[in-house]
Parts: structure tokens; C-alpha cells; sequence
């Protein structure tokens, strides 16, 4: 980028009040003669400097006003000892420098078009200055005519040159800013497209996990039921058929029947077959249940009901919740609630325990509370961070605040919907 | 002293439909309907008054509590047919909402109680008569979350026994029966039970084991 020193305003205004101030002042050597001459041209040089204070902020506006005044100035032969005898030869004051300044302001703030036209007016000015005073007058005007046409517009050009090549540079470092902005603007397009996209993508994820979690729910909930069509009835079936085997085999057993070993030994076997299908209907009912309690078809209040009514210890109940959160989310509530239910009656201690359930802003915050030991820590492994990991799945949150002697609160935060 | 009972079956799986239906029969009992959802139950039982109805809890369409409903409103609008609801999870929600009310002729049995047919068929005779059923192990799980543990504690293990055995509605013969002892044991058990409980005391087997359950509930 390129840098460019800009002047504080407050500076420029006192630069330029200065400069009106001094180009005032220069001519004041030339201000004599009686008050007739003097005075229009003190008025003339104090008019003329001062178009130079609002030069940067109105060039062209300035530059005419001194063109306007200086044209003024030739046309009433306003100069050093008054309106000249035709002899005289040319005698523009210091003051007339201003021309010079504002062209140069002009070339430098102005569009190039109306500084160009602000040149051929001052060398216009020049030709005019020239015939109208000397040297075109004296006798033979040939080298003085050719060194004032010269000098002066060596002098007009210059001016305009140097102003010009300060808008040059000033052009470059607008553009050259104006490229960067570009440069900027793109690479904030650039980054916002790219935050978009990542949130395009979060968004998705969690759609999909949303969809994941619950399809887990509902699978874990159709192999409960499949179970408990399936599996179960006919296992029970079973154990009926095998119960009414062993009960006809012991009406009939007794008496001194060569077979007896043989039938003894049949109704053992029967015995331990239909003890076997009971023990395995008792086991097959645990495991559907932890799979996906069929309560929670109910609800989650009345599942945590279930789940307190056969908790070891006095569990008091409160559960406040308008509307139905989303399957999974109720079941991972329920596990939960039944894990630390279940540490609450291992841990002893605890006397009772505490569930209360309520929605806030569409959340579900579980709070389990017991009045045993405290001293319930996370530790990366432990029952609380599995919970936790469980929470997590859905962006819920698990808190435990477990002082030595304790109570004991762990507060979970679940969304409604997975 | 058997009584052939008219027995309505509610239960959507076929396999345990056909299984109790002919275990029933071939025990000389009379299945008049055996039906797979709650609408034909209650149609079944409205046409057939049968002395007892075994009931799923779970069936079509929702396969939550149709059969507690069911069982809930055919003991208002029929008291004298006996419903034994079958589960195949202990719900002690459930158990408790059969058992409010006056449970004459009520019964709540996880379903696993089939394999041993005979106790269950006795079971299904007491609700045929208006007696009361609780599964063992609702009791158990009454007695052991219950909030009077202390009260409980003052208990001697053969009376937690007694206690248990009479929550599950077992009249006191049969009391004596399961536990090898004379029926005047059992009923010195009993009102050493009811004294220590602060029960008062009932002549009643169905109000003896509501006061029970009430008791190990509150």
C-alpha cells in the first residue's frame, strides 16, 4: 500500500493562512505613491491573497476568482506607480505569485481536464500581460519580449507541473487504496462464504445425528418389542408346556415300577429344563428392559414413577413437563435417572433421593438429589462421565455437585429434541 | 373341592393364546373366548360373563396399557367377573391402579407365573372368586422400597414372610400350607404383624391385603 502523509485539516487552513499572509505581505514594498494608486492595489493584493484560504477545499472556485481579479488587475492597469504610461515596463507585484499557487492547487485537487483549461487561461493571462505592458511597447522589444514570454510561462507551467504531479501521486494512492479495499472486500466475501458453509455443514451434522440418535431409539425400541413377540412368548410357552410335563410326570411317578429310575430320572431332567426356561425368562426380561423399558412407551413421568416405586431407597418424585419431549431423548433421561438411582442404593448411606423434572425454554432439566456422603465426582471412566458421554451425544449437559458430607445434586440439561 | 371356571383369554400373541387355552381345557376348564385385543374383550366378556378373564396388559394398537383399561373398565362394569392381569414386566404403577378401589376379584401376575401351571391355576381360582392376586415379586419390590423401613425392621423374618405372603393375597390356609405350619400360627403371625404395623386388624382376606399393600405403598 502506498503511504501517504496527510496533513491534519487544522494544519493546512493555518499553511494556507500563512502562505495569503506572506504573499500579501511581499508586495507591500511596492505599495507607494500617492493614496489614489495605493490603495487599489492594496485592495487588489489583499482580494487576490486571499483566494488562497479556500483553495484545496474550492480549486477551480478559487482560481477563477483569482483569475477573475488578476484579469481585473491587467485590464485597469493596476500596478506599481499606478496605471502605466505605455512605456513602463511590466510590473506585476509579488502578490500576483497567487495565480501560480492556485493553477499549481488546481492541477493538484482538480480534475486534470479543468487544470488544463486552467493553464491556457493563465497563459492566455501571460500573452495578455505581456501586451498590455512593456516590453511589447519599448522601442525594439524583440529579446525582452521573447526572455518575460518565457519566464513567465516557464513559470505557469512549472506551477501547473507540480501540482499536477502531486495529483499524480495522489491518484496512484487512491487507487492503490482502492485495489486493497477491493483485495479486502474479496477476502471478507471469501471468509463469510467459507462461515457459511461450515455452518451449512453444522447444521447438516446435527441433522443427521439428530436423525441417528433417534433411529438408535427406535430401533432399540422395536427389538424390545420384537422381543417381547418373539423371544419371550415363545420361551413362556415353553416353560408352560415344560411346567404342565413335570406336573403330569409327578402324578403319575410312585410305585414300584421296574422303570422307576428311568421315570425319576425324566422328571429331573424335565425339572431342570422348565427351571432352566424360567431362569432364562427372568434373564430375557432384564436384558429387553435394559434395552428399552416398555414404560417409557407411557412416558417419561410415568417411567421414572416405575423407576422410583422400585428403587431401593424412598425416592420422591416431581415431574413437571407440558409436552412429551422426543423419544430418545426421554429414554436417555430414563438411563440416566436409573443409573444414578442405582449408585445412590450402592453408595449407601442416602436415606432418600430427590427426581424432579421441569421444561424450561423448551429444555429438560433433570435433577437428582440424595442425602447421602457426597463426595460424587467426574472422572474420565467413571459412572458420571459415562452418563455425561451419553448427554453429550445430544449436546445436553451433566453437573454434579457433590460436597464431602454431602447432599448430592447431579443436574442434567437435555434438549426436547435430539 | 374343583369348580370348572368360564375363562374369557386376552392376548395378542397366538402362540400364548393357544398355549393357556389348551393348558385350561386340558385342565377341565372352559375358555369361552380367546381374543387378541382389548374391543374383542370386552365384547367377549359383555356376551359370555365369564368368571375370569385373563388380560395382557400390552396389546394392539398401541401395545402400552390397553389391557389395564380394558381390565380397569370391564371390574367397573362387571364386579363379578375376575380379571387377572398378565404383564410381562413387574409395573407396580399398574399393579397399584388395579388395586385401588375395592380389588375384589383382581389379580396382577408377570407372566413368566404360567411355567408353574398349577399355582397358576390356583391363582386364576381365587380371582374367579373374588379374591386377591399380587405377584411375588411386586410384593418384593413393595417390601423393599418401601418408606416404613423401620416399622418393617421390627418384623421377625418369618413374619415378613407371613406379610409377603399375604400381600400376595394367600388366604391364611394357604399361608400355612406354603409355610409348613398350623393355620393358628399363621394367624398369631398375622396379628402380631398387624399390631406391629399398627394395622387394624380384618377378618377379611381381600381388605387384609389391600390394608398390605396400602401400608407398604404410603
Amino acid at each position: 500500500m502506498a503511504e501517504m502523509h496527510v496533513w491534519p485539516r487544522r494544519d493546512l487552513r493555518l499553511t494556507d493562512g500563512v502562505l495569503a499572509a506572506a504573499l500579501f505581505a511581499a508586495s507591500a514594498g511596492q505599495w507607494h505613491g500617492p493614496a489614489a494608486t495605493r490603495l487599489p492595489l492594496v485592495a487588489v493584493s489583499a482580494l487576490l491573497a486571499a483566494t488562497v484560504l479556500p483553495r484545496r477545499r474550492y480549486p477551480a472556485a478559487a482560481f477563477a476568482a483569482g483569475t477573475v481579479i488578476a484579469a481585473a488587475q491587467i485590464a485597469f492597469g493596476l500596478q506599481p506607480g499606478g496605471a502605466a504610461p505605455s512605456a513602463y515596463a511590466l510590473q506585476p507585484t509579488t502578490t500576483d505569485l497567487v495565480i501560480l499557487v492556485l493553477l499549481a492547487t488546481l492541477a493538484a485537487y482538480g480534475p486534470r481536464r479543468i487544470s488544463v483549461a486552467g493553464l491556457v487561461v493563465c497563459l492566455a493571462g501571460c500573452v495578455a500581460a505581456i501586451m498590455r505592458w512593456a516590453p511589447a511597447h519599448q522601442p525594439s522589444p524583440g529579446p525582452s519580449l521573447f526572455a518575460a514570454a518565457l519566464g513567465l510561462a516557464g513559470l505557469t507551467l512549472a506551477a501547473w507541473v507540480l501540482g499536477d504531479s502531486v495529483a499524480y501521486r495522489y491518484r496512484r494512492a487512491y487507487y492503490a487504496s482502492l485495489e486493497e479495499r477491493a483485495a479486502r472486500l474479496e477476502a471478507e466475501r471469501n471468509a463469510q462464504a467459507q462461515l457459511a458453509a461450515a455452518a451449512e455443514r453444522a447444521r447438516e451434522l446435527q441433522e443427521r445425528r439428530a436423525r441417528a440418535v433417534e433411529d438408535s431409539a427406535a430401533r432399540l425400541r422395536r427389538i424390545e418389542r420384537d422381543l417381547h413377540d418373539g423371544a419371550q412368548v415363545r420361551l413362556t410357552a415353553l416353560a408352560m408346556a415344560l411346567g404342565e410335563i413335570k406336573e403330569n410326570l409327578g402324578a403319575a411317578g410312585g410305585g414300584a415300577d421296574p422303570t422307576a429310575d428311568d421315570a425319576a430320572r425324566t422328571r429331573m431332567l424335565v425339572a431342570a429344563a422348565h427351571q432352566n426356561a424360567k431362569d432364562t425368562l427372568a434373564e430375557l426380561r432384564d436384558l429387553a428392559r435394559g434395552i428399552h423399558p416398555p414404560v417409557l412407551d407411557r412416558g417419561l413421568g410415568a417411567a421414572l414413577s416405575m423407576l422410583s416405586e422400585t428403587s431401593a431407597i424412598p425416592v420422591g418424585l416431581d415431574v413437571s413437563i407440558p409436552e412429551r419431549p422426543s423419544p430418545a431423548i426421554e429414554a436417555i433421561a430414563y438411563f440416566c435417572a436409573a443409573e444414578l438411582l442405582a449408585n445412590v442404593a450402592k453408595h449407601g448411606a442416602a436415606s432418600r433421593a430427590t427426581i424432579s423434572v421441569i421444561e424450561q425454554d423448551g429444555r429438560l432439566l433433570m435433577n437428582v438429589t440424595d442425602d447421602g456422603g457426597g463426595g460424587a465426582r467426574l472422572v474420565p471412566g467413571g459412572g458420571l462421565a459415562g452418563l455425561l458421554e451419553r448427554v453429550q451425544t445430544v449436546d445436553g449437559s451433566l453437573r454434579a455437585d457433590s460436597p464431602p458430607g454431602g447432599p448430592t445434586v447431579i443436574a442434567i440439561e437435555l434438549p426436547g429434541h435430539a | 373341592m374343583f369348580s370348572q371356571l368360564r375363562i374369557v383369554i386376552a392376548e395378542d400373541a397366538a402362540i400364548m393364546r393357544d398355549g393357556l387355552t389348551q393348558t385350561l381345557t386340558r385342565r377341565g376348564h372352559d375358555v369361552v373366548a380367546a381374543v387378541a385385543d382389548a374391543d374383542a374383550l370386552r365384547q367377549a366378556v359383555d356376551a359370555h360373563l365369564p368368571d375370569v378373564a385373563i388380560i395382557d396388559v400390552r396389546m394392539p394398537p398401541t401395545h402400552t396399557d390397553e389391557g389395564l383399561r380394558a381390565a380397569l373398565s370391564i371390574h367397573r362394569d362387571h364386579p363379578k367377573v375376575g380379571v387377572l392381569v398378565f404383564s410381562q414386566y413387574i409395573e407396580t404403577r399398574s399393579a397399584a391402579e388395579l388395586f385401588a378401589g375395592a380389588p375384589a376379584g383382581v389379580g396382577y401376575l408377570i407372566k413368566d407365573r404360567v411355567a408353574d401351571v398349577s399355582d397358576f391355576i390356583e391363582a386364576l381360582s381365587r380371582v374367579a372368586q373374588g379374591g386377591t392376586v399380587l405377584d411375588p415379586e411386586v410384593v418384593r419390590h413393595l417390601l423393599g422400597a418401601s418408606r416404613r423401613a423401620e416399622a418393617l425392621a421390627t418384623l421377625t423374618a418369618r413374619e415378613r414372610e407371613v406379610l409377603s405372603l399375604m400381600a400376595q393375597g394367600r388366604s391364611n390356609a394357604a399361608i400355612a400350607a406354603t409355610l409348613v405350619i398350623s393355620p393358628g400360627v399363621v394367624e398369631k403371625h398375622v396379628a402380631s404383624i398387624f399390631a406391629k404395623l399398627g394395622l387394624a386388624p380384618s377378618d377379611n382376606d381381600n381388605r387384609r391385603v389391600i390394608a398390605a399393600i396400602r401400608y407398604l405403598e404410603s
